[in-house]
C-alpha cells in the first residue's frame, strides 16, 4: 500500500484490523493461560530437588540436568529418534500416496473413505492393539494362515519384536498423514496437472514439480503430528514390543510412577521438547516450506 | 480426472483391509466364551449381558462422548479462528504463541497430566468436566491449528482482497470466502481431535474428578486385573453405531446444496 | 452435512445438561477409588441393593496416580481406597487417612492374622487387608526341559528368548538380588548395581517384559516359563492345569491390597458399610475367587470353591523366607530405575 490513499479506504484497514485481531484472541488467551502456565510449572520442576520418598521441595538444582547425561538415558533419546524415524518414514509410504489418492476419489466417495478412516480410530486404541496381537502372537491368526498355506511350519515369533513396535506404530499415527495429505491434495486443481501432460511433461515430471510441491504443506503438517508423538508414545512399544523397546516416554513414566522422581521427569520432558523442536526447525529449513513460517 | 489403472484404488482398498483387520478380531473375540484371548472356548453373548449390567461403564461412554464432543468444538473454534486470524493480522508474537499451542503434542502426556493437576489445583478450578474439557481442547487443537494451517498456506489470498475491494466486510469475506475453502481441514482436524479426546486415558485420569468417569479410563485401569472381553463387546457395540451414524451423514450429505457445489463456484 | 453436525451438537448439549445434574440418590454414595474389576459385579450390585448406598467406581492405573489425586484432594473427595501396601505406608506418612473404628466393622476378626501387623500399618489401625499376592515362577512342562526350582533357573541357556516376566521394576531387579543372597529393601548402592549385572545375563532369556495378562502368553505358547502376579498364576492354572507353579527357593516378594478410609472422606459412613460388607465369609469368598489373589479373610477360607483353594490360600509351610517389597530412599530408587532401565534395553537386543 503507498502513501496516497483515499481517506475512506484506509478507514477500512483500520477496522479490518479489529475485527480479525479478536479472532486472534481466543486462541492467544487460552494458550496463555492454559499451556504456557501449566508448562512455565513443568519448566521450573526440572531445577527442584526431589523429596526423599514423595514430592518435592523447594531447593533450586541442575543435579537432574546432570542425570540426563547417563549412557543409558541417552541411548534411550537416540532410540526413541530411531523410532519415531522409522516409524514417519513407513507412514509417508503409506500415507502419502494413500491421501493423494483419496483426494482424486469422486465426492462421494471420499466422504466414505474419510468416515470409514475415522470410524475405527475412535475405538480405543489400546483394543485394536489387542486385536494385533491376536494377529501377529504364536499360534496366532497369522501364523495359522501362513502354516496354512504351507509358506511356514512353525510359529514366526513376531510379536514382541521391533517390527512389531513399527507396525503398532504405523497402524496407530497412519491417520494422521492421511489426512494431512488429504486437506491439502483435496484442493489440487487438476487441470494444471493435465496441462503440464499436454505440454509433454512425463507423469514423474509433473508429479515432482506440481503434485509435490503444493502438497508439501500437507506433507509437512503429516510429518509434524506424526514424528512428535511416535517419540512420545510408549504403551505402543509396551504392548507390542514386550515393554523392551525402551523410549523416552517409557523413562519419564518410570520416573514419574515408580521412582517418584518429578523433576528428573520433568527435566527429561523439557530436553524432549527442546530436541523435537530442533527436529522440526531443521525439518522446515531442509524442505524450504517458506509458506508455513511460524510452525516453529 | 480420472484414473487411468486400477492399482491406486486397489493400494486404497488393500489398506483399507489391513487397517480393519484387528477390528475385526476384537469384534470376533467379543463373543468368547472364555475370558482369555489366546483361548476360543465357543460362541458367547455373556460379555454384553454383563456389559449391559455395568452402569457405570455405560456412564463413562456417555461421559466420554460428551467431552469428545465438547473439546473438538472447542478446538475447532478456537484453532481456526486462531490460523486464520494470523494470516491476516501479521503480529510479531504470531509465532511464539503458535509455537505455544502446539507443544501440547510434543510431550509425553503423563508429565502433561501431572503438571495440569497442580497448575489446575492451584488456580482452584473444580475437577470434573471443566478441567477435562480444558485439558483436552489444550491438546486438540494443535490438530485444528497445523491443518488449517497448512491449507491456508496453499490458499490465493487475493480472492480475499478482490472481496474486500467489493466491499464485503472482513467478517462476511471469511465466512463466505475461507470458510467454505478451509472446511475439510477443520472437519479433518474435528475428526482427529474427536479421536484423541476419546482415546486420551493418562491426562484424564490425573484432571478428571470425583464424579466423572471416563471410558477410556475404565479400560486402562483394569490392566492390573486383566482386561476382559466385556471390553471388546463395549468397542464392537461402539463400532456399529459409529458405522451406522457414518452411512447416515453420508446419505444426508448427498444434498444438492452442499459445500460441492460452492467449491465448484470457485 | 452441516445439518447433522448441529443435530450431534445439539443433542450432546442436551446430554451435558443431564449428566451434569448430580443427582442425589437416597442412601447416599460410596465413591470407592480402586482397579477396575477388582469386585464381580453381583457383589456390587448386591450392596447397593441391601443398603441403598449407590457406589460410585472411580479408578487409577497406578498406586502413584493414587496419591497424587488423593494430595490435590487433601484426602477428601473418595470415601475408600484399595491400593498397594508400600503406597498406603506414603499415604499414612502424609496424614491422608484416618485411624478406622474398630466397632464400626463386626466382621474384623474374620481377617487372617498371617496379613495383619505389617511394615506399612503394624497396629492395624488404618487397614483393612484385601487379597494378598505372591510372585511365582510358573512354567510349562512340555516345553520345558529343565526342572525349574528357583530364581536362578531362569537364567539357564535353555529357555532363550521363551521366559516372561511381569514390569513390577522391584520384583525383577529383586529377583536377582535374591540370587545373589540380599534383600529386596536393600539401600546399598553397589549391591543393587551388583544385581543389575546379573539380571543382564538374564536378558537374552526374556521374550516379554508386562503386566497386563501375562498368562495370555504361557498360555499361548508364546514363553514357556515365567514371573507372575498370583492372580495370572489362579488365571494359568485353571487354563492349563498342567502348569507347574514354583515357590523360588532363594526367597519370594509378598505383597498386600488394602483397605482405607482418607483423612477427609465425605460418606465414611458408607465406606464402613462396604468393608463389614465385604468381610462376610460368603461375600470374601465370591470376590476372592473372581480376583484370583490370595484370601486375606479367613472365615471365608472354608467358603472357597474346591477348583480354586489350592490357588487363593497360602501353602501350609509358606511363613519360611517371604519378605515384603518396601519404599527405599532416593538413592536407591534412583539405582533400581537405571538398571532396570538397561536392563530393558538389553533384552530388547534379541
Amino acid at each position: 500500500m503507498n502513501e496516497i490513499v483515499p481517506r475512506n479506504v484506509k478507514h477500512k484497514d483500520n477496522r479490518r484490523l479489529g475485527i480479525s485481531v479478536l479472532s486472534l484472541l481466543p486462541l492467544y488467551i487460552f494458550t496463555l493461560l492454559f499451556v504456557a502456565g501449566p508448562l512455565v510449572y513443568m519448566f521450573i520442576l526440572s531445577f527442584m530437588q526431589r523429596a526423599e520418598v514423595w514430592g518435592v521441595v523447594n531447593e533450586f538444582t541442575l543435579k537432574n540436568y546432570a542425570g540426563i547425561a547417563e549412557p543409558i538415558y541417552l541411548k534411550t533419546f537416540l532410540e526413541s529418534f530411531k523410532l519415531a524415524i522409522i516409524s514417519t518414514l513407513s507412514i509417508i509410504l503409506i500415507g502419502y500416496p494413500f491421501g493423494y489418492f483419496m483426494a482424486k476419489l469422486s465426492a462421494v466417495w471420499r466422504k466414505r473413505m474419510m468416515l470409514l478412516l475415522m470410524i475405527p480410530f475412535w475405538i480405543s486404541s489400546l483394543i485394536r492393539l489387542y486385536g494385533w496381537i491376536i494377529i501377529f502372537r504364536a499360534n496366532g491368526v497369522l501364523d495359522k494362515v501362513l502354516m496354512g498355506i504351507g509358506i511356514t511350519d512353525a510359529p514366526l515369533k513376531l510379536l514382541y519384536t521391533y517390527p512389531a513396535v513399527v507396525v503398532g506404530m504405523v497402524y496407530s499415527l497412519l491417520p494422521f498423514m492421511i489426512f494431512s495429505v488429504y486437506a491439502s491434495a483435496e484442493k489440487l486443481d487438476w487441470s494444471i496437472i493435465e496441462a503440464a501432460r499436454d505440454l509433454g511433461a512425463t507423469r514423474w515430471k509433473a508429479f515432482l514439480t506440481i503434485t509435490l510441491k503444493l502438497t508439501l504443506p500437507g506433507l509437512l503438517s503429516g510429518v509434524v503430528l506424526t514424528f512428535i508423538p511416535s517419540m512420545g508414545l510408549f504403551f505402543i512399544a509396551d504392548i507390542m514390543g514386550g515393554n523392551k523397546v525402551v523410549l523416552v516416554g517409557n523413562v519419564i513414566q518410570e520416573q514419574l510412577m515408580k521412582a517418584h522422581n518429578w523433576p528428573f521427569a520433568a527435566a527429561l520432558s523439557v530436553v524432549l521438547m527442546i530436541l523435537t523442536s530442533l527436529m522440526i526447525l531443521l525439518y522446515r529449513k531442509i524442505t524450504h516450506v517458506k509458506d508455513l513460517e511460524g510452525l516453529v | 480426472m480420472k484414473n487411468r489403472t486400477k492399482l491406486p484404488n486397489i493400494f486404497l482398498g488393500v489398506v483399507t483391509v489391513v487397517f480393519y483387520l484387528p477390528i475385526l478380531l476384537v469384534i470376533l473375540y467379543s463373543f468368547n466364551e472364555s475370558r482369555i484371548s489366546s483361548v476360543w472356548e465357543g460362541f458367547s453373548l455373556k460379555w454384553y449381558a454383563e456389559l449391559f449390567r455395568d452402569k457405570a461403564l455405560l456412564e463413562a461412554l456417555m461421559n466420554s462422548i460428551v467431552l469428545a464432543v465438547l473439546s473438538s468444538l472447542a478446538a475447532a473454534v478456537i484453532g481456526t479462528l486462531g490460523s486464520v486470524g494470523m494470516t491476516r493480522v501479521k503480529l510479531r508474537t504470531n509465532g511464539l504463541i503458535e509455537y505455544i499451542s502446539t507443544l501440547p503434542i510434543m510431550i509425553p502426556e503423563i508429565i502433561l497430566g501431572i503438571v495440569f493437576l497442580t497448575f489446575f489445583s492451584l488456580i482452584s478450578l473444580p475437577f470434573g468436566m471443566t478441567t477435562l474439557l480444558i485439558a483436552h481442547t489444550a491438546f486438540c487443537i494443535p490438530y485444528v491449528f497445523i491443518l488449517v494451517k497448512a491449507r491456508l498456506a496453499g490458499m490465493d489470498k487475493s480472492l480475499i482482497e478482490a472481496a474486500r475491494d467489493l466491499g464485503a466486510s472482513e467478517f462476511r469475506a471469511f465466512l463466505d470466502i475461507t470458510l467454505p475453502l478451509i472446511f475439510p481441514a477443520i472437519a479433518s482436524g474435528m475428526l482427529l481431535s474427536f479421536a484423541m479426546s476419546l482415546d486420551d486415558v493418562v491426562i484424564s485420569i490425573f484432571v478428571t474428578g470425583v464424579n466423572t468417569n471416563t471410558l477410556p479410563l475404565k479400560i486402562y485401569t483394569q490392566l492390573k486385573t486383566g482386561v476382559t472381553p466385556k471390553m471388546n463387546a463395549l468397542c464392537t457395540l461402539m463400532f456399529i453405531v459409529t458405522f451406522l451414524l457414518g452411512v447416515l451423514s453420508v446419505y444426508i450429505g448427498k444434498n444438492p446444496n452442499s459445500n460441492h457445489q460452492k467449491e465448484e463456484r470457485l | 452435512m452441516k445439518k447433522l453436525f448441529a443435530g450431534i451438537i445439539a443433542l450432546s448439549l442436551c446430554l451435558v445438561l443431564i449428566t451434569g445434574c448430580t443427582a442425589t440418590k437416597a442412601g447416599g454414595t460410596l465413591t470407592l477409588f480402586t482397579w477396575e474389576g477388582m469386585f464381580p459385579q453381583e457383589v456390587l450390585d448386591g450392596f447397593t441393593k441391601e443398603t441403598g448406598i449407590a457406589i460410585n467406581y472411580n479408578n487409577f492405573d497406578f498406586d502413584e496416580t493414587m496419591l497424587a489425586k488423593l494430595e490435590a484432594a487433601k484426602g477428601g473427595d473418595y470415601d475408600l481406597v484399595i491400593a498397594d501396601d508400600y503406597i498406603i505406608e506414603t499415604v499414612i506418612a502424609e496424614g491422608l487417612a484416618q485411624k478406622l473404628d474398630k466397632s464400626r466393622i463386626k466382621n474384623f476378626a474374620n481377617i487372617n492374622p498371617v496379613y495383619q501387623g505389617q511394615f506399612y500399618d503394624p497396629k492395624d489401625e488404618y487397614t483393612v487387608p484385601y487379597g494378598a499376592g505372591v510372585q511365582t515362577i510358573v512354567f510349562n512342562p512340555d516345553l520345558v526341559k529343565i526342572d525349574i526350582k528357583g530364581y536362578k533357573d531362569l537364567f539357564d541357556p535353555a529357555l532363550k528368548d521363551s521366559v516372561g516376566v511381569i514390569a513390577n521394576y522391584r520384583v525383577i531387579n529383586g529377583l536377582a538380588l535374591k540370587v545373589l543372597g540380599e534383600s529386596y529393601n536393600t539401600e546399598d548402592v553397589s549391591k543393587i548395581e551388583a544385581a543389575g549385572k546379573k539380571l543382564l545375563e538374564l536378558a537374552p532369556n526374556i521374550r516379554v517384559i508386562k503386566d497386563d495378562n501375562l498368562q495370555d502368553d504361557l498360555i499361548s505358547g508364546e514363553i514357556s516359563a515365567a514371573v507372575m502376579y498370583t492372580s495370572q498364576v489362579t488365571a494359568a492354572k485353571l487354563a492349563n492345569p498342567n502348569l507347574k507353579v514354583v515357590y523360588p527357593q532363594e526367597g519370594i516378594g509378598f505383597g498386600i491390597m488394602a483397605n482405607f478410609i482418607p483423612s477427609k472422606a465425605p460418606n465414611a459412613d458408607a465406606a464402613y458399610e462396604f468393608i463389614d460388607y465385604i468381610l462376610r465369609p460368603e461375600i470374601s469368598a465370591q470376590c476372592f475367587e473372581w480376583l484370583g489373589y490370595y484370601s486375606t479373610n479367613l472365615a471365608a477360607d472354608e467358603k472357597i470353591n474346591d477348583a480354586y483353594k489350592e490357588f487363593l490360600t497360602l501353602p501350609a509351610d509358606f511363613k519360611g523366607n517371604g519378605e515384603m517389597i518396601r519404599t527405599v530412599g532416593a538413592e536407591a530408587e534412583e539405582a533400581h530405575t537405571r538398571v532396570w532401565t538397561e536392563f530393558k534395553a538389553a533384552a530388547g537386543q534379541n
